[in-house]
């Protein structure tokens, strides 16, 4: 009877024993996140080229200020920044240091940003700002013109904050911020992060992270179906379609991000009245239709929800755009196809194979020849050596970052300025000069919103452009799996100390 | 043979300085450039100042001929230069691209080779028999599927279904063996119809027939004149492989993430990276030209008849 109970009662000892190391165990493997990315760089000095914004999504670095779901510039690392004209006073957060215990003052800001505009051609401007250090908080950054969109600037990812005393290896293991540090790295590879234990934020739930390469996106698919991956953004269609027949393990969240597929109509080829019956041709739904979800449409050049996206668009009216044609003088032929003094209206469509604009390029063809237009495709490779430059298109189609970091100025200076490369298209309006002057320096956010709006509105009215769909940002989390940045409309943005694996 | 040797040797720089000007030319002919792709990756247009600063560095605002004799010229100090694109050093991205597409073509040539030969000597030797139809009908099928679909599916079948291999493979054998079979499926079927076309076409010679009349054994003629008189055809078939293995399958290694030399080469001429390209080129055509060379030599080997220098006797 004794030995019974002994044994018993060692028998539920091990049983004990065995539930807890399971406890450990899982725990332990819980707290890695597996990750798939779809770009590499050379480095994770994050002043470097692009290199900045995986450096940021690993979690590693992090900048003065950060954008947040609706696209506004939070300060981050910063308590508060004050505007007075020129002069930015730019307070530091107590208590933030780098992940070696040293504090994050207001000269180890000022040294960063001019590294920056030394390494890296696009923050070049950085260093023509006078940099004033008040005290070990306070940095007094003039300007010299007024630059409302600093805080915008400054939540760039490139712009992250290293600790240049200590770092000996800027490739591999920058000593930054971030809630957690660089364990492996392999340049245009993969790269593995551990938990920052000496995290100015408070608690890193996550023990650490590895980041996998993936080009594909079928091995991303597969990868996560096998369970070798936890969450990836950038999903295409064809995966939705497969992750969301399966909600009980995969959970998608897609919001409208900032990468814009636009047209450009050639004011110096298409009359007015031809140019709007284009604008009224083209449907935006079908577009957006045939690209499986992966775009939504859009009015101007940001997203409906923002401030600066509130524009009038004229709806698709393929008869109000014959009836235009028909009384500029052009007659349905035998063809079925619009003519003028015996020549056939035909339309140059040019377009580069990226970011779906193909795609774009054959439902347009459809979409004219069902009204009766003619159509030529001129697939280039560079968009920007060939058409853009030298204006030989009646339409021409390209895709950019518009709203850059949570403001309407750097989309709309590149696109509408007549010094831009697409003053090549013809369009030239002194009034949108004039507001893009004001955009440039006005600092009150709503009346930069009404700036904006204005000057699409103008762009829009004259048929000069037309903006056709933003990519949506999916992302694909495994049940269990948050805290992806996959509500932030930003490609940067990724691991965070808050990223859970229940 | 020494003679011979350095005399193809020295052919062979001519031969590279040509091609090197030509793709230089050709990449320049070519719209677009390397200080725009850079700073616009990401689909961020830079400023008109930026991007003239990066030529300025980049030195592409020098005359074509200036650029070309300066590459040249750190190319034969063994300076190949530093990537546009990453700022990498071209010698060490291609010397690490190299060493996994090295691995990777020998290996499925080796898979290639070990499959092949077999097969195609059956395919004749039983000749218009249901086992030689079987093997042909799956040799078109390899031959004529395209490299990402053969990727795919044994992606799905080996690491999705059997769970033999993971989908994010290292570069341990483990890793290996699936970016090897893709490569080395239509590899062998291709193989096993030229082995089976020259094997048939050994068979149907007078010194077979005398062979066989003379009463020697089957096998023996087989393996001691047929494959024998095989090998020559089926060294330029390996030799001309290996070439194009080097040059990497760029589809292949982007599916199962193998830094080879296709992908480096295409990330390359998407950016316009010039110093990549050219190193490239020339290191191709010095691998060309090399296995060439083995490849004739090897003939004077197998086959004393074939004289390598001089003309054939």
């Amino acid at each position: 009877m004794k030995i019974k109970k002994v044994l018993a009662l060692l028998l539920i000892a091990c049983m004990l024993f065995a539930l807890c190391s399971c406890g450990k165990k899982e725990e332990k493997a819980d707290a890695h996140l597996n990750v798939a990315v779809s770009f590499a760089y050379q480095a994770l000095d994050p002043h470097l080229d692009y290199c900045g914004w995986n450096t940021s999504m690993y979690g590693i670095c992090e900048s003065l200020f950060k954008i947040d779901a609706s696209s506004t510039a939070k300060p981050f690392l910063l308590e508060k920044a004050e505007n007075d004209g020129t002069k930015w006073t730019l307070t530091l957060k107590d208590g933030v240091k780098f992940s070696n215990g040293n504090k994050l003052t207001a000269d180890m800001v000022r040294r960063n940003l001019l590294r920056a505009a030394e390494v890296n051609n696009r923050f070049e401007y950085l260093a023509g700002f006078n940099y004033e250090v008040v005290d070990e908080k306070t940095l007094v950054v003039d300007t010299r013109e007024l630059l409302p969109t600093l805080p915008s600037d400054l939540a760039s990812p490139e712009l992250g904050m290293i600790d240049l005393d200590s770092t000996t290896d800027f490739v591999n293991n920058p000593i930054c911020t971030g809630p957690f540090v660089p364990v492996a790295f392999t340049p245009t590879g993969d790269c593995e992060v551990k938990r920052n234990e000496n995290y100015w934020g408070g608690k890193v739930t996550l023990e650490g992270a590895k980041f996998f390469y993936l080009a594909d996106d079928e091995s991303k698919l597969y990868a996560m179906q096998n369970g070798e991956i936890d969450v990836y953004n950038s999903v295409s269609a064809a995966a939705r379609e497969v992750y969301s027949q399966d909600p009980d393990t995969y959970k998608l969240v897609t919001i409208p991000a900032t990468r814009l597929q636009f047209y450009c109509l050639n004011e110096n080829r298409l009359d007015d009245s031809l140019r709007r019956a284009i604008t009224l041709i083209i449907d935006k739904d079908n577009l957006a239709e045939f690209q499986n979800g992966t775009v939504s449409t859009t009015d101007g050049p940001f997203s409906r929800n923002a401030a600066y996206g509130k524009v009038n668009v004229p709806k698709t009216d393929v008869a109000a755009a014959k009836e235009l044609l028909e009384k500029d003088g052009y007659k349905l032929n035998g063809d079925g196809y619009y003519e003028k003094d015996g020549k056939v209206l035909e339309l140059k469509i040019c377009y580069y194979q990226a970011r779906q604009l193909p795609t774009i390029a054959t439902a347009l063809d459809d979409q004219f020849r069902k009204a009766g237009i003619k159509t030529v495709l001129q697939s280039e490779e560079d968009p920007d050596a060939t058409y853009v430059k030298t204006g030989d298109f009646d339409i021409a189609l390209y895709c950019m970052i518009a709203d850059k970091a949570g403001d309407p100025y750097f989309g709309l200076d590149a696109m509408f300025r007549q010094s831009s490369k697409w003053a090549i298209g013809g369009f030239k309006s002194d009034e949108v000069e004039t507001l893009l002057d004001e955009l440039k320096v006005e600092t009150d956010t709503a009346k930069r919103a009404e700036l904006a709006n204005k000057i699409v509105q103008l762009v829009v009215d004259e048929d000069a452009f037309g903006f056709l769909g933003l990519f949506t940002k999916t992302t694909v989390l495994r049940k269990g799996v948050s805290g992806y940045a996959e509500n932030i409309p930003f490609d940067f943005y990724g691991l965070e100390a808050t990223s859970t694996k229940e | 043979m020494k003679k011979y040797i350095l005399k193809r040797l020295l052919q062979m720089i001519p031969i590279m300085l040509g091609l090197s000007l030509l793709v230089f030319c050709l990449m320049y002919i070519s719209p677009g450039d390397p200080a725009t792709k850079k700073l616009n990756a990401m689909g961020i247009e830079a400023s008109p100042e930026a991007i003239e600063k990066t030529k300025e560095e980049m030195g592409l605002n020098r005359p074509i001929i200036v650029q070309y004799m300066s590459w040249l010229g750190n190319m034969l100090k063994g300076d190949l230069g530093e990537s546009y694109h990453n700022g990498m050093k071209v010698g060490e991205l291609l010397k690490k691209a190299s060493g996994y597409t090295f691995t990777l073509a020998l290996s499925s040539l080796f898979i290639a080779l070990l499959v092949s030969v077999p097969l195609g000597i059956l395919t004749a030797v039983k000749k218009n028999r249901f086992i030689d139809y079987f093997i042909r009908f799956f040799s078109f099928f390899g031959n004529s599927m395209p490299n990402f679909l053969i990727s795919v599916i044994l992606m799905y079948l080996f690491s999705i279904k059997i769970k033999l291999f993971p989908v994010i493979a290292d570069s341990s054998v483990k890793g290996l063996f699936l970016p090897a079979m893709a490569l080395a499926i239509p590899l062998a079927s291709r193989f096993v119809r030229q082995i089976r076309a020259q094997v048939l076409e050994e068979l149907d010679k007078p010194y077979v027939q005398g062979a066989y009349a003379r009463g020697v054994k089957n096998n023996i003629v087989l393996y001691n004149n047929v494959l024998h008189n095989c090998l020559s055809p089926i060294i330029t078939l390996v030799g001309l492989s290996i070439g194009t293995l080097m040059g990497g399958s760029v589809v292949v290694e982007t599916i199962f993430r193998w830094s080879g030399l296709g992908k480096l080469v295409m990330d390359s001429i998407t950016y316009r990276d010039y110093p990549v390209i050219q190193a490239f080129v020339i290191y191709m055509a010095l691998i060309y030209c090399v296995i060439n060379l083995i490849t004739d030599i090897s003939y004077h080997k197998l086959d004393p008849r074939v004289k390598t220098y001089g003309g054939t006797k």
